[in-house]
This record gives structure tokens, sequence and C-alpha cells, in this order.
């Protein structure tokens, strides 16, 4: 049966494999960089064109336009074509020569919020270090030596330590469980749709008989090879990432996949449930479909779960998604004792148990055929 | 007598288009795979959706204090940390251990740690003070928060701490602040202003749920018809005669009509009920999802027209939802995009659709403004109900070559056997 339908095949390696090529492949960098924006000069002046020719110089951003109105960029802004822009205002020079402070605001849209993210914080840096440059300017003429004059520049300085994640890469953070979802989303779908078109095309009892009528016989010889070409597949997935991409691995690889293997287990059982309860394929997996999807919003790793109301917080834990993040935290970013991930592999075999609710149900669906064919 | 020729051709085309129209509807409403994907998923996904971020913004990440110095100056550091609002001191610890153990155990997301000199070096002004920030990487959001919360504070900090020193040396005043900020500088965000996740991800997200839900909504019953061996490529009830346009015109509006409603529910209504942006015109809108709902339909016609059975649809591109979601450039920006990749996504009518809804509701554009995307949107119309029309009328005349051949042969074989009647009758 598995090598018989394309479908199996065909879905199993063919979207898993170019799911790993696109999300391996789709980011450039592991930090978004050079962010176009724009500068609106509406000062015309030489140390108005040398803030632009600097700004360009710095690397950090890429002035696409250099506009004469604040509408003219605001455009440019909607139109999608730049994540922020600089105003320099009028009378810049001649208030910065007369020590007046002369503002300058940047606008972002936070309709692109890592875009728009990435170009504010290097504005920022920007400006903070043009307006060091320039104190450091005055202090020498005042014949402070360098070295002390650096101390006073910065009294404060913030040391970041990305926990787990050192670079903090966002292949990291995205990836490593975005494969797992998509292979969870595949298992899901086919294991409905390996035993619900038993249903559709009336062959169920030709498999229960081969199985000589036992239906725990006919479920692990039909699901057995399934997991092991999804574990075969999830294990991959991890050595890929871990050993061939570098990702971090501060825990147990082992208990990585360890907790790999429970979540297909997991998504095994949790298809024979929909099946169970609506024998009728299609309905299933439209049904499948509905769940299966909500598993990224809800296992909370990109919007943490702490951000939603309470109901849907209960609700993350029905999606073993979630539970598996758990345990990537803590085997890859945090390398904590297993105890700590054991509580979610604990889980996620308990989701293990939840066909045995409806099984005898699906034994008479597959008996008697008594479900409409669609 | 050539113009009644053409008015009847006219009233022919006409008429049989529309009962493609009306066969397409009544075979939509019959099915309730697609009755359950169009009005059950096409209707409840832009509502829970909106559900989980309808919190809109993380706040008070918690954080652990682990204040070495305790001095004046570092409380008075980590009381104003507490402030901000993106973050919330809950823990105060005595080590850094002890801290780290607590992150570990992810009941806290952030840890700061002051240094025992603190204050000496703060107060002996010729060094640099360090803090040391440790932030849980678990989630983006996380991360961003505690490092927005430090750094902010800490730019403020330093100019406080400058100007103190200027005036400790006789430079005061507007002197001073000349000195410390020569350009004061401020960031103002037009859209979106509170930063909030949810008016960023949800807008193009419903977007992609009316491409997706009518994507999967299509390739069923042309699923269903190719098992059923109904003809899907040829005038229903003609066995001959490639009548593509018709076809296409008459089962794309089917399409068009029931989801100018569903998208209007998603793209009009639901923005308003939820309080998502919705800055754009209502006649702007309904402009700009005549072509982002006819270039879809043409490009899942086309894609379904490879579907053989009627589920697989399903099972082998559900998770294209994901793939369209990230080639889009919309979370992760294009110019850090790999190429390849981002003019794969030029291809696809969401990425367009995703883009110019957002530069609607979201940024307030005009559709002049949105006019890039609202042109590109006409050309994938134009480009995939060419494509469609092309495989249909290749199919169309491969069944009717095939039709042919089949008569042929008969011809033949009846021809052969009157023929050895003959001969036998002959005999």
């Amino acid at each position: 049966m598995l090598l018989r339908r394309p479908v199996y095949i065909f879905s199993t390696y063919f979207v898993m494999i170019f799911s790993c090529v696109f999300f391996l492949t789709l980011f450039k960098t592991g930090s978004p960089e050079k962010m176009p924006i724009a500068v609106v000069d509406l000062d015309h002046s030489s140390i108005s064109r040398r803030v632009v020719h600097e700004l360009n110089a710095t690397q950090a951003v890429d002035i696409v336009a250099v506009t004469d109105t604040y509408e003219d960029a605001r455009k440019l802004m909607q139109q999608g074509r730049v994540y922020a822009f600089v105003v320099v205002p009028d009378r810049f020079y001649a208030d910065l020569a007369s020590f007046k402070r002369p503002e300058v605001v940047f606008y972002t849209n936070n309709a692109y919020t890592i875009g728009a993210n990435t170009a504010s914080k290097q504005l920022l840096t920007i400006m903070t270090l043009a307006s060091a440059a320039f104190q450091r300017e005055v202090l020498r003429k005042k014949g402070l030596p360098d070295y002390m004059i650096m101390k006073r520049l910065q009294p404060i300085a913030i040391e970041e330590h990305f926990v787990g994640n050192p670079s903090s890469n966002y292949l990291v953070y995205l990836v490593g469980i975005l494969l797992p979802g998509i292979l969870g989303l595949i298992v899901l779908m086919i294991t409905i749709y390996s035993i619900g078109s038993e249903l559709k095309w009336k062959t169920s009892r030709d498999w229960l008989r081969a199985a000589q009528g036992s239906f725990t016989r006919a479920m692990v010889g039909k699901l057995l090879p399934h997991l092991i070409l999804y574990c075969t597949l999830g294990i991959t997935m991890n050595i890929v990432m871990v050993r061939m991409m570098h990702f971090p691995i501060n825990g147990s690889f082992l208990w990585l996949n360890v907790g790999m293997v429970a979540y297909i287990l997991a998504m095994q059982s949790i298809a024979v449930t929909f099946v169970g309860i609506i024998p009728i394929l299609r309905v299933a997996l439209s049904a499948g479909a509905l769940y299966g999807m909500l598993a990224f919003s809800l296992s909370g790793f990109t919007f943490p779960k702490m951000g939603m109301l309470p109901f849907v917080q209960a609700l993350t834990n029905i999606f073993p998604l979630r539970h598996y993040y758990l345990v990537y935290v803590n085997e890859v970013l945090f390398g904590n004792p297993i105890t700590q991930s054991l509580p979610s592999v604990a889980v996620l075999i308990a989701f293990t148990g939840l066909q045995m609710l409806i099984m005898r149900r699906l034994y008479r669906a597959l008996l008697y055929q008594y479900f409409p064919k669609d | 007598m050539d113009i009644q020729r053409w008015i009847d051709a006219l009233l022919t085309r006409l008429v049989d288009t529309w009962r493609v129209f009306v066969l397409e509807l009544r075979r939509i409403f019959r099915d309730s795979g697609v009755m359950l994907i169009f009005f059950v998923a096409g209707l409840a996904y832009p509502v829970i959706y909106n559900l989980i971020y309808i919190r809109n913004v993380v706040e008070n990440v918690e954080v652990a204090v682990v204040d070495m110095s305790s001095s004046p100056a570092s409380r008075e550091f980590v009381y104003r940390f507490d402030a901000a609002p993106e973050v919330t001191v809950t823990h105060t610890c005595a080590t850094l251990e002890e801290a780290q153990a607590l992150l570990k155990a992810q009941r806290v997301h952030g840890i700061i740690y002051i240094p025992s000199d603190y204050e000496s070096v703060l107060m002996s002004g010729m060094e640099t003070a360090h803090i040391s920030l440790y932030c849980d990487m678990s989630s983006f959001l996380y991360m961003k928060n505690v490092l927005t919360a430090a750094s902010m504070l800490m730019l403020d900090y330093m100019n406080h701490i400058q100007i103190d020193r200027y005036e400790a040396m006789n430079i005061g005043g507007e002197t001073g602040w000349a000195l410390v900020q020569s350009v004061p500088f401020r960031a103002v965000s037009l859209f979106n202003p509170t930063g909030g996740y949810c008016a960023f991800l949800v807008p193009p997200i419903l977007v992609l749920i009316v491409h997706q839900t009518l994507f999967f909504g299509i390739n069923m019953p042309q699923g269903t018809a190719r098992e059923e061996n109904k003809e899907v490529f040829i005038l229903p009830g003609r066995r001959r005669r490639a009548s593509v346009f018709r076809l296409l015109i008459g089962r794309g509006a089917a399409y068009f009509v029931i989801y100018m409603a569903i998208a209007s529910f998603a793209l009009i209504l639901v923005p308003i009920l939820f309080g998502l942006p919705h800055l754009a015109m209502v006649g702007d809108l309904l402009r700009f999802m005549v072509p982002l709902l006819l270039s879809t339909i043409y490009f899942s016609i086309f894609f379904a027209s490879f579907q053989k059975e009627r589920e697989t649809g399903m099972v082998t591109m559900l998770f294209t939802s994901l793939i369209f979601f990230f080639a889009s450039g919309i979370s992760w920006p294009w110019e850090s995009m790999n190429p390849f990749w981002k003019y794969l996504g030029y291809l696809l009518p969401s990425t367009w659709g995703m883009h110019g809804y957002v530069h609607l509701q979201t940024m307030g554009a005009t559709l002049e403004t949105t006019a890039r995307e609202y042109h590109v949107l006409w050309v994938l119309t134009l480009v995939y109900f060419s494509m469609c029309a092309l495989l249909y009328a290749y199919k169309a005349w491969r069944m009717d070559t095939a039709a042919r051949r089949e008569q042929a042969h008969r011809r033949m074989q009846s021809k052969q056997f009157i023929e050895q009647h003959i001969s036998k009758s002959r005999l």
C-alpha cells in the first residue's frame, strides 16, 4: 500500500525535501541587513548632503531615494519601497552651527515589523555614533586625551548574551520548529488519508482480512511502515540542522530525537482519532487540515504563549507541536538536564493513548462500512 | 444575414457560459467538503487568528535582576527598568547562577546583571560601567522586549550622566545638551504605531486565508469530476469541440461571486470587528479584490487541472500555505531573501495580494499608490487565464483526437465486418 500509491511517497519526500531546501536557503543572511530607506532633505545644505553621504557609507542602511518633501517619502513608504525615512529639517545647518540642536526625526513603518525594526535600530546606532563623534571633536579641542574621551562618551555599556543562540540566528528560532511542524502536518494528513481511503474505496474489509481479522494487527501493519518513514525523515532533518547547518545544540541530541519520535507518534494517534470520530475521508481531511494549520500559531514559537488570552493559552496544549517545541527549547537552547524535557515527552506519549478511545468506533466503521462515502 | 449569425453565435456563447456557471455553482453547493472549506474555514479562520493574537503586544516579560552593586545608582537603574512597559522585574537573585537557573526553567525570560563596581565606576567618571544582559532566545519577541527596554533606558541614562559630568566641568545648561546631543532625534512609527504583532501579522494572514481556501476549494470539485470521469475540459453535454473561454469564464464567475462575499467579510468586515487597522476606503478595497480573486481563481484552476483524485490536493499541498507566506516577503524582508525564492514569490497572487492589502489597510494608501500591486495582479490574472486556456484547449484537442480515432477505428471495424460478411456471402 505504501509503495503502490504515489501520493504517499510524493507527499512525504517531495514536500519535506522541498520545505527543507526552501527554509534553509530562504534567508540570505541570519539576520536582516541593509534595509532600504529614504531621506527627506529639507535643508539642501552641504552638511545635509554630507549626512546622506555618510549614512550611505555606513553600509547599515541603503538610501534608495532623497526627496524634497515629506509627502514624497511617505508615498514611497506606502508603496512599500522603504521601511523608514529620515527627515533632515529646514535650517539644519544653520541651527547646528549655532548650537540650536536641530531635531532629526525618523519615521518607520511597523506594518513590516522586521524591516522597520532593523532600519530603526541601525539609524539609532548611527545617530548615537554621530553624536559621539561630535562630542569627541569638541573634547579634543578642549585638550582631553583620547582614552579619557572614549570612557567619557560611554559611561554605561550593555553586554548582550543570547542564551543558547549566541549569534541570534533567526533560522534557529524559526526553522527548527517550522520543519517539524510541516512534518507533523504531513503525518496527520497522510495517516487520515491512508485509513480514510480504505473507507472511501470500500477496501477496509480486505484490509482487515489481510490482518486476519485483528484490528490491532491491521493498524500496526499499516502505521508501522509509515512511522519508520517519518522517523527517518525527522531524524535526518535534525541531523541536517544540527550537524550540517551548525545550529547550536546545548543539550542532548539523542533526547531531541526521542522528542521527535514521540511527536510523530502523537500526530499519528491524533490522525487516527480524527478518522475514528469522522469516518468520512473528505470531512476528516478538511477537519484535520483546519486543526493542523493552527498548530503553527498556537505552539507559541513566534508569538509567545504568555501574550495570548487565557483560554487560548489552554488550547495550546492540544497541539503536539507545542510540546515538541518545549523539548526543542530545552535541548537546543538551554541544555537543561533531561528531566526538564521529560514532562513534555510524557505528554506526547500520552497523546498516543488518545486513539484507544475511538478504537471501537473505527473498527465498526471499517467492518460495516456504514458511513456515507462522502 | 451575417449580423443574424453573429448574434446567434453570441447568444449561444452567453447561454453556454451561463450553463457552466450554474452547473459549477450547483457542484460547489452540493459538495460538503467544499462547503466546509469555503464557509467554515473561510469564515472561521479570520476570526480564530484574531482571537489568537488579540492582545496584539507582549508586555511585561518577566526579568530577573542580579544586583551585585546594591547601591542607590543600581537600584535606580533597576527601578526605571522595571517601569518600562516591555518588561517587569519579577525576581531578585543573589547570584548569576541562581538567575540563570530561573532563565533555563523559563520562569524568567531575561536577566540583568549589575556588577559590584557599578556605582564606583560611574562616580569616578572615567570608566565605562558594564551591565550584562541575558536574553531568552526561545522566542524572538522575548529578546526584542528585553533588548528594547534596556537599550532605551541606557541611551537616556547615558545622556543624563554625560550632562552631569559636563556640569561638573562647568559646562552646564544648553551648552551641555548641545554637546551631549548636538542633533536630538526621535523615532516615529507612522503605521501600526504600537508595533503590535496582531496588526502586523493578521492582515496578510487574512489575504492568505482567502487565497488558500479558494485554492483548496477549487481543487476538490475538479478532483471529484476527474474521479467520476465527468468531462472537466469540455462543455457539459457535448462530446466535442473546445469551448475554452465559455468554460473558464463560467467556472471562474461561480467562484468569483461566492468569494466576493467571503472576501468582503474577511478583508473588510473582520478588521473593523476586531479593531485591526482599517484605513482603506471600501471602494478601493472592493476594486483591489477583483484582480486578487480573479488571479487566485485562475491560478487555482490551472493547478487543479493536474488533480486526478479529489482528496490528494489537500494532502499534498497543505504545506504551501507556509511556503506562500514566507515567500511573500511580508515577515522576512525581500531585501534579505534569497533572490531565487523572491522571484518565485513574485509569481504568486498571494504575494501581491498581501502587500497590496497591507498598503491599503494598514498604511492607508490609495489604490493609485498601490498601482504596482494592483496591476501585477491583473497581469497575473491574464497569465494564469491564458495558461488555463492553453491547457484546456490541449486537453479538449486530445479528447477530440482520441474520440475521432476511436470513431475511425470503429468505422474500420464495421467496414471490415461488412467486407468479411460480403466476402462470406459471396462465397
